[in-house]
């Protein structure tokens, strides 16, 4: 039994090594400073494909910045209702409704963003239409993390510092946040990994594939690192487009994943001390 | 009535009938790290009675267990139940387990019913049979069989810690062991279900040895039989329990009881 | 003092935002999935021709696609998750458990488009040569990209669940005399069931709602399979069709309108695992 069960769990275990070498191996005739920084687009047929991946980079960062700093706020004051204002049944319900919406498909959210935001507002294919639909993608998982921060602080803390006399502002600033700010941290961050990581919402209502190196206002589409890979990934007859798709598929791992793994770190550095 | 003998080499005065040696331990060490836990400790358990083992916490009592039920691998020395090296057991360590009943301090009740838990450690042909004696027979020697007669088949966690205590000496017991190692079971309960428990202990001394471990001293004196004083993991000084209790031997013993320090390097 | 009569307006404006778009979006969902209905009817659902130039729309080959799809990716990722889990958090020694911790962490966080160049790149070619495929596009190919997308959903929430036994269960059933397959068959996975069921259900929620990397290998090909078993074919499955159309689809026509459907019914099977997860959840 236990040789069954290493011999089913071997390649579970190796796969992500392999991944991640593979990609990397891939990407490497493309990888190198021009591919981020470089100015000379190189030209093939219609499409841009040698084109250097600034502005691709610039357009996902602008985008799950603005989606966060969105998100943030109702985020904070779902799990505020929670914390102070809720009742029990309400808190279950509010907590059954966030899994719910976080367990939605995502292209299901950018489906009614084409249609509210893109159609019925005449946003356009935006940047503040991606924005707005990843920010509602991520809303879910914020608050849920926040709300589960806000629980791990003990109870007895709350009550003692409310029975002291002070506010609820202040026991938000004074009590809350010095104590809590890591595992707000890591929730945020987990978000913004998120954010960063969805291709298919933003892919007909926010971006378009090149030309566009930094958007005029909120309402102009962007360029976006996702949406680049999907693009070039279909361009199957031109070799030093998958290479590019595969370096672009590394950059974008790596934005990821230093977000991601800070949040690990943060989780861990919060379990030990 | 035989005296403790004050060699290196401990033997416990036989005060029972029987004469032959159930479980023999020789010369085992432990170290974890840099850290000695255990010290060149030897001692015999006669084929029925009970022995307590006290001593201050941290004097190495609980690794002991752990090291006779080959929990813990790590030790040097020998160790033999019924003459034969719990190293080469026939059958492996699991097998050994079935024959050394170890009853921890703190009740672990499996998420099952309280029925489901005494035949936990049956084997699955051994369970098909008709199993409702044996779980009165076990459920009757830890004093637990009135107060659960009504619902065996509810599940274990609704019972009291006290009752737990009880339910795992139960769940020992049906595997027939033929040595019980307690890890002061009694420490954390209520003074009725430690009554109890050491009644059945007495009951079940008179067929199998039992070690029980306990820091209070009160308790060791109620279970006579013999002593074994533990500190820094070397065994300081074996006796029956009136004439440890009333003549120690030993200064550190003497120390020991006074003013429950013990200080041996 | 000014500053505690704010809170409470600023919280509610934050809740009532988010309720508003909360509220909207399933708005929008119903009242388009309600007019498509109308023009044709419930049945829509189990008819089997796609053909938006001639209006025929049958939910069918996508709906069955993405069950063959899910299946297909729960059946390879379930045993190898859980062995994983249980060998690493039980047969491990620590620093390796943590490396295989990392690993399947950095696995998670990959997102869905790089799957789908793996899966485009990697994955097809080398099912077309190996079964003599046309392309490799087939729902195979879906399931199994699907497969190491959630592999490590499970095997994260099955190491935790295992984590969480108590070392003193462990110790009360070796001290019974139970050997290792016994002590992993009544002890741990009993115990760690109800942490692997959440996350299998997470994982199959996952699975459902994946779109990128399953649009980019599945041949988009709306056909239910001839004969039904054979995931050789290309074929459809609910999220790659939205991707898709999505682009295509003119706003206001019919079409549009039984994609929206399309996403209803995604998010009501969503909703239906998540549910389900929650429900069983509580009880144990």
């Amino acid at each position: 039994m236990k040789y069954m069960l290493v011999l089913l769990a071997i390649p579970a275990l190796l796969l992500p090594a392999a991944c991640l070498i593979y990609i990397v191996y891939q990407a490497l005739p493309a990888l190198d400073v021009d591919l981020i920084f470089g100015s000379d687009a190189v030209v093939i047929g219609v499409n841009s494909v040698g084109q250097a991946l600034w502005s691709q980079i610039s357009g996902s960062l602008l985008m799950m910045s603005l989606a966060c700093l969105l998100a943030m706020p109702m985020a904070a004051s779902i799990a505020l209702f929670h914390a102070f204002w809720a009742s029990h049944k309400q808190k279950k319900l509010l907590t059954s409704i966030l899994q719910v919406l976080q367990g939605i498909p995502p292209i299901v959210y950018g489906l009614c963003g084409l249609v509210v935001l893109v159609h019925l507002l005449h946003w356009g294919i935006s940047l503040a239409a991606g924005a707005v639909i990843l920010s509602i993608i991520i809303l879910p998982l914020l608050a849920s993390n926040t709300i589960h921060a806000l629980e791990r602080i003990p109870l007895e803390q709350t009550e003692s510092a409310l029975s002291l006399g002070l506010s609820k502002v202040s026991v938000i600033t004074r009590v809350w946040m010095p104590q809590a700010w890591p595992s707000f941290l890591t929730g945020l961050l987990l978000s913004m990994a998120r954010a960063l990581s969805e291709t298919a919402p933003i892919l007909f209502t926010a971006t378009v594939f090149s030309g566009i190196t930094w958007p005029d206002s909120i309402f102009s589409p962007v360029t976006s690192l996702q949406t680049h890979i999907f693009y070039l990934a279909q361009e199957g007859s031109n070799e030093q487009a998958i290479h590019t798709a595969w370096a672009s598929a590394v950059v974008l791992l790596t934005l990821v994943l230093i977000f991601s793994l800070t949040a690990l770190y943060l989780r861990r550095y919060e379990r030990i001390s | 009535m035989n005296t403790a003998k004050q060699n290196s080499r401990c033997s416990i005065p036989q005060t029972s009938t029987l004469n032959q040696t159930m479980v023999n331990v020789e010369n085992l060490s432990l170290q974890m790290g840099d850290k000695h836990i255990l010290q060149h400790v030897s001692f015999d358990l006669p084929a029925a009675d009970i022995t307590s083992l006290i001593g201050p916490s941290g004097a190495g009592k609980s690794s002991l267990l752990r090291c006779m039920n080959m929990l813990n691998t790590d030790w040097t020395g020998h160790i033999q139940v019924q003459h034969t090296d719990i190293r080469h057991w026939h059958g492996g360590a699991d097998i050994l387990r079935k024959h050394i009943g170890l009853i921890a301090q703190k009740p672990a009740v499996f998420p099952v019913s309280i029925a489901d838990n005494v035949l936990f450690g049956l084997s699955r042909s051994q369970q098909k049979e008709n199993t409702s004696a044996l779980l009165q027979h076990c459920l009757q020697q830890s004093a637990l069989w009135d107060e659960v007669k009504d619902r065996l088949d509810q599940p274990a966690n609704t019972l009291s810690i006290g009752q737990q205590q009880r339910l795992c000496l139960a769940r020992a017991l049906a595997l027939k062991p033929s040595v019980l190692l307690l890890d002061e079971p009694t420490a954390s309960l209520d003074p009725r279900s430690k009554q109890l428990i050491e009644l059945s202990l007495h009951e079940l001394a008179q067929n199998i040895p039992i070690l029980c471990v306990t820091h209070d001293l009160d308790q060791a004196q109620r279970l006579q039989g013999n002593i074994l004083f533990m500190c820094d993991g070397k065994i300081i000084e074996t006796a029956d329990c009136d004439s440890l209790f009333n003549h120690p031997q030993k200064l550190e013993t003497r120390e020991f009881l006074r003013w429950s320090v013990c200080d041996c390097d | 003092m000014n500053k505690q009569r704010l809170l409470l307006p600023i919280v509610l404006l934050g809740c009532i935002a988010a309720l508003l778009g909360g509220l909207s979006l399933f708005w929008f969902l119903t009242s388009n999935a309600w007019n498509f209905f109308q023009s044709f009817g419930i049945s829509a659902l189990w008819q089997t021709e796609w053909y938006p130039y001639e209006d025929l729309y049958g939910f069918l080959p996508a709906i069955l696609g993405t069950l063959w799809a899910l299946c297909i990716a729960m059946l390879v990722a379930i045993p190898c998750g859980l062995a994983a889990a249980i060998v690493s958090s039980e047969l491990l020694p620590n620093t390796w458990q943590s490396i295989a911790r990392l690993s399947m962490e950095i696995l998670a966080g990959i997102p869905s488009v790089v799957y789908g160049l793996i899966g485009l790149w990697v994955l097809l070619p080398f099912l077309q040569e190996h079964l003599n495929l046309l392309t490799g596009h087939s729902l195979l190919a879906a399931g199994l990209i699907l497969s190491l997308m959630i592999l490590p959903t499970i095997m994260l929430m099955a190491q935790d669940a295992l984590d969480s036994v108590s070392q003193e269960q462990r110790e009360a059933a070796l001290n019974l005399g139970l050997d290792w397959n016994q002590l992993l068959i009544r002890i741990l996975l009993p115990q760690a069931w109800p942490g692997i069921r959440s996350g299998l259900l997470l994982a199959l929620g996952r699975g459902l709602g994946e779109t990128m990397a399953v649009m980019l290998v599945v041949g988009s090909l709306d056909r239910i399979p001839q004969p039904f078993y054979n995931i050789l074919e290309p074929a459809q499955t609910l999220t790659s069709r939205i991707g898709r159309e999505m682009g295509e689809a003119a706003f206001g026509s019919m079409h549009f309108a039984a994609l929206i459907t399309c996403g209803l019914v995604l998010a009501v099977f969503a909703t239906i695992i998540s549910l389900s997860a929650q429900r069983k959840g509580s009880i144990a």
